[in-house]
């Protein structure tokens, strides 16, 4: 099968359309981190093209191994990412609270940022194995669990914000492998019951996150702050923006960490309403990329991979855009090809990697 | 439904998906609309609000001219110095260095400091040593900005006229603050950026408007003459306040308003409010005599009485509604020229009361008095005039010799150009014009005496103002003030006035305090001048004739020679008149006014007859005479190489002489000891700035381009030690 696969199927709009953001995003990265003093000797941009570069390599790696054979050895890879996790939990580095970390010679591991994908290809090798039009509540307690224990043990860490996008495989599994309607409104019902218990055993922070989100004004300097700066920066830059390095709120450090969760914010400030309608329109387009992907994909394991990938990438998108225009409560999780950071740049690729894997595979079966 | 197979079932879902996405970016772009366009300008605002610290750049304010632009008023930038707190590592220690070469708290400078993060004024227009020695410190967060100063070259030349500034530019009094508006211009904005710990991180600067130039009827020269024989006169007769105005009789312009006591607008820690008020334009006082003035006119222009006509003065005492009025000295039967000439009160009330209330009222109002002259000075006063329902019984007659009423010196300076300028009233003006500010181009239409009259009217005919000329110059030639002017060859007249000044205290009028006034005119046909002169509370000698004609005389001589007025009476025959005079008052070295004076009223018409009997004989000393005195400045401030005096002196003596030129910078000897630079050939404004760069202090005087320095330049001077500075066109 390997022999026939071919570059020619390679999705390239796909990848221009991600290069085209990463284009942005690095753009904004070196105007956020340029005039201020924290960074102006870091030179993130630059790490920033390294990490794209190193993707990209990882992403054509990988489109070469059939998607079949890393579905075949889905288990081991999550056995493995449970190990890993639990690992982080007993040797961790603790920074700020919580261990998210493994430190090796020369750089950090964080583990959970590798279990979304391995997640997504253990969610679509289960449903690979369920051909009925509608999920059995037995199937849906089995799929559940695949995806709850890591949750817990990310949670565990704390990172709230990475264990909430295991999430989205679980649910875009569910919904496409057919979960009854009833079950759905009991989840809902249930989780509805559970988030006043998990509220009380939040971390302070993570509680005056919410309460900060739900009464903004109620909260200037803390995690409200942050998201009032960020309302202002967006609405300061108007339909055309103030242009490049020439936003105050990005350049003065009023956003907080204007290169990686808060992209969006430094991004909209510099560019307008303009720009920031252009970069949605570029995510949506992605978005819309994958789903054709999916739905053209050889088989359903592999539409559900993808339409996976969809499921973490629309998540995150969704939350961190939603966070900056004031929908959402701050949740630490980064804009995906925007923000800066080497494991979020790298899984970005790495599922592109596959998505291609599984596209160029589409008319060899 | 049921019949589809999961496949289909799964991609319908995904359908369902993707409108899930579109409904979520298009709801995310409905917030960013909400966001960044509707409620843009809020966001703006408040990102603005958080981020920029604004403090004003003054503007440039707009330089005082006179007539011939001359400076009078003028900005120099100097250093003002502020701090960028979170810039600055030791603020204790930082304070601690300023509060010493600052000499003021230290304590304070700190508590500025740590008041804010971005921006506080450490302290504001440094001379330019102090800003010297800041910026050697060489302090980290410690910055310059260049506001203007203002400065006064001829430093208490037209004080009250220019009024002074406060720190920030405000104009406090004078036309600086009658025309603040105009001269201060638009501030400009420094905007420094602060990022969220409050650290400075960028400034925008928008440049200030300068304001706009105003240029003055003053004459510098003029001023300076009137306000060196104004103090000449204060010297003299020990007032505790005077006034003299210069006007154009025609036009109404006021060539020179001078007062005393006065201060110098460049040193404002030091006013007092007697000096800072411009007596002649806000104090009210009783005229007297000089009003008899508008009874008289009234009179002769309702045909109520003609110059000839005889009056019975009664010898002195009059009786008006059961009160009895006496004159100062008893007369007898005079004709209405020398009820004038001599100013019988009983004679004006007489003729005053033929006019009868309506009338009176009707000249007093039309000669502006009971209004406000309208010049552009700040808090002109109208004077204190009774409406006729408020009259009582002997108000006619009390008003009819300058009693019961109260002028201002430029109402009175009003009055008697109404009668020079042949009956029509011409309202005052001291403003030329404001021109923009920039590069000041003399208008030749403000150096000729020529502007137009603001408003005019008629008050009496030009016949009934001929025959009060006549009657005022009587006055002046065998009237009151007889023997008190000094003016050869020209004719003069005018009217004095005595005023007793009613004490606070009892309400009555006081024995031993007096308003002494003169106010007249010259030549008598064609009046070129009007002079106003009044001292308050003359120590001795206080009568009108006595303090103020000499004043009048002196100033009316300078002027009318600045402008070569051509002379209408011999001057040989008044020359030689005066020196006679001089040797029948003694034999001093001083030619004293008031010793003429005190001869001459003593002997009568005896004194002059004297003189007049000796007009033949030649006059030994005349070459001496003739020779305009040339009186030693009091002040260097005030003498003018192109006033009179030097305008007579010979033009060609050369200045040259100290014209060195090094190359303007200044040295600064280990020892103290500063070099002066050359300043020969450099304009007003050059000088000053470069004396404030060198940190010397300067004594300017005349305007123009420097021609002459002293100490010439390379001397070695002590600091505090003044260079004076001479200039000229």
């Amino acid at each position: 099968m390997a022999k026939n696969i071919s570059f020619k199927d390679f999705d390239w709009v796909l990848l221009a359309l991600c290069l085209l953001i990463c284009a942005l995003g690095t753009m904004e990265i070196y105007s956020a981190t340029i005039n201020a003093p924290k960074f102006a000797e870091s030179h993130l941009h630059i790490k920033q093209l390294y990490w794209i570069v190193a993707g990209l390599t990882l992403m054509f790696f990988v489109s070469l191994i059939n998607y079949e054979v890393l579905l075949d050895n889905a288990p081991w890879f999550y056995l493995a990412s449970i190990f890993s996790l639990m690992a982080v939990l007993l040797f961790g580095r603790k920074v700020l609270g919580a261990r998210r970390w493994i430190a090796f010679p020369g750089f950090h591991f964080q583990p959970s940022e590798w279990v979304k994908l391995i997640l997504v290809l253990a969610i679509a090798r289960f449903f690979m194995d369920v051909r009925n039009r509608e999920l059995s509540l037995g199937e849906l307690i089995k799929a559940g669990l695949i995806v709850l224990v890591p949750f817990a043990l990310v949670m565990k860490q704390p990172d709230m914000g990475t264990a909430l996008t295991y999430l989205p495989p679980l649910l875009m599994g569910l919904f496409l492998g057919g979960m009854k309607m009833r079950h759905a409104l009991v989840i809902v019902l249930l989780v509805g019951l559970v988030t006043p218990i998990a509220y009380k055993h939040m971390k302070p922070y993570q509680q005056q996150r919410l309460t900060s989100f739900l009464h903004p004004e109620e909260d200037s300097q803390g995690s409200g702050y942050q998201v009032e700066q960020a309302k202002i920066a967006v609405g300061a830059g108007g339909i055309w923006g103030r242009g490049l390095t020439k936003g105050t709120q990005t350049q003065g450090s009023f956003i907080p960490e204007p290169h990686n969760d808060f992209i969006m914010a430094a991004f909209a400030e510099e560019h307008g309403f303009v720009g920031a309608v252009v970069l949605l329109l570029l995510y949506f387009l992605v978005l819309m990329r994958l789903i054709h992907n999916a739905q053209t994909a050889p088989d359903r394991a592999g539409a559900f991979v993808v339409m996976g990938i969809v499921a973490v990438l629309a998540f995150h998108i969704l939350i961190n855009v939603g966070m900056v225009v004031g929908f959402m409560p701050v949740t630490g999780i980064p804009l995906p090809l925007m923000s800066y950071g080497g494991s979020s740049v790298l899984f970005m690729f790495l599922a592109l990697g596959i998505v291609n894997n599984i596209r160029m595979r589409r008319f060899v079966n | 439904m049921a019949a589809k197979s999961p496949e289909h079932n799964s991609q319908r879902r995904v359908y369902w998906l993707g409108g899930l996405l579109l409904a979520w970016a298009a709801l995310i772009a409905l917030r960013l609309v909400q966001l960044q366009v509707v409620r843009y300008g809020e966001f703006h605002e408040r990102a603005q609000k958080q981020q920029q610290r604004t403090f004003e750049v003054s503007p440039r304010r707009g330089n005082i001219y006179d007539r011939n632009g001359h400076e009078l008023a003028m900005s120099v930038n100097v250093d003002s110095v502020f701090a960028v707190p979170s810039e600055v590592r030791d603020q204790e220690v930082a304070a601690t260095l300023l509060g010493k070469i600052l000499k003021t708290d230290s304590r304070e400078i700190l508590a500025r400091m740590k008041a804010s993060h971005a921006f506080c004024w450490v302290a504001r227009k440094l001379d330019a040593q102090t800003a010297e020695r800041i910026r050697a410190l060489n302090l980290q967060g410690i910055y310059f900005q260049k506001e203007p100063r203002r400065f006064y070259p001829n430093r208490d030349l037209a004080a009250q006229v220019l009024g002074y500034v406060g720190m920030d530019d405000d104009g406090l009094s004078g036309v600086e603050l009658a025309f603040d508006n105009e001269l201060h211009g638009i501030p400009g904005k420094m905007a420094i950026q602060r990022d969220a710990r409050g650290r400075y991180f960028s400034s925008v600067e928008h440049q200030p408007e300068p304001g706009q130039n105003l240029v003055l009827t003053i004459d510098e020269n003029i001023q300076a003459i009137a306000e060196r024989e104004l103090e000449r006169g204060m010297q003299e007769t020990h007032a505790i306040g005077g006034t003299a105005i210069v006007e154009n009789p025609a036009t109404g312009e006021i060539l020179a308003l001078a007062n005393r006591p006065n201060f110098n607008p460049n040193d404002t820690r030091h006013i007092t409010p007697a000096q800072l008020k411009n007596r002649a334009v806000t104090d009210i006082y009783e005229p007297g005599s000089t009003f008899k003035i508008v009874t008289i006119a009234a009179a002769l222009e309702e045909h109520l009485t003609r110059p000839e006509e005889p009056i019975d003065c009664q010898m002195g005492s009059i009786v008006v509604a059961g009160q009895r009025i006496h004159d100062s000295r008893p007369h007898g039967v005079l004709d209405v020229t020398h009820v004038i000439a001599e100013s019988s009160d009983v004679g004006s009330i007489k003729i005053g009361m033929r006019l009868g209330e309506q009338k009176f009222d009707r000249y007093v109002r039309a000669f502006g008095f009971g209004s406000q002259s309208g010049i552009e000075l700040p808090a002109e006063t109208r004077g204190l005039y009774k409406p006729i329902s408020r009259w009582s019984k002997v108000s006619m007659a009390a008003m009819s010799m300058g009693q019961e009423i109260g002028i201002s010196a430029v109402q009175l300076a009003g009055l008697i150009s109404t009668i020079a300028n042949g009956g029509i009233y011409t309202s005052p003006r001291i403003v030329a014009a404001d021109v923009p500010n920039g590069r000041f181009e003399v208008n030749p239409a403000f150096q000729s005496t020529s502007l137009s009259p603001v408003t005019q009217h008629r008050v009496i005919s030009d016949d009934t103002a001929q025959e009060m000329k006549q009657m005022l110059r009587a006055v002046v030639l065998d009237g009151t003030a007889r023997g008190h002017i000094d003016l050869p060859g020209y004719s003069a007249a005018g009217k004095t006035g005595t005023a007793q000044k009613v004490d606070p205290a009892t309400h009555a009028y006081s024995k031993t305090k007096y308003v002494g006034s003169f106010a007249g005119f010259a030549p008598v046909d064609h009046p070129a001048v009007v002079i106003a002169v009044i001292f308050d509370s003359a120590v001795g000698l206080h009568q009108g004739g006595q303090v103020a004609a000499p004043v009048f005389g002196r100033i009316a001589k300078q002027v009318l020679a600045y402008w070569n007025v051509p002379h209408d009476l011999d001057l040989n025959q008044d020359q030689r008149k005066r020196v006679l005079r001089a040797g029948i008052a003694d034999e001093g070295d001083e030619t004293s006014p008031d010793h003429i004076g005190g001869v001459v009223d003593e002997g009568t018409n005896s004194g002059m007859a004297n003189v007049e009997a000796q007009l033949t004989a030649p006059a030994a000393s005349s070459q001496v005479a003739a020779t305009p005195q040339v009186q030693p400045a009091k002040l260097a401030a005030k003498e003018h190489p192109k006033s009179v005096v030097a305008a007579e002196s010979q033009p060609g003596v050369s200045l040259a002489d100290h014209a060195v030129e090094a190359d303007g910078s200044v040295v600064v000897d280990v020892d103290g000891t500063q070099v002066v630079p050359a300043f020969v050939g450099k304009s007003m404004r050059a000088v000053v700035e470069m004396a404030e760069r060198a940190s010397i202090e300067i004594e300017p005087s005349g305007s123009g381009v420097a021609r002459e320095q002293s100490p010439p330049p390379g001397t070695h001077i002590v600091p505090g030690q003044k260079v004076t500075v001479r200039f000229s066109r």
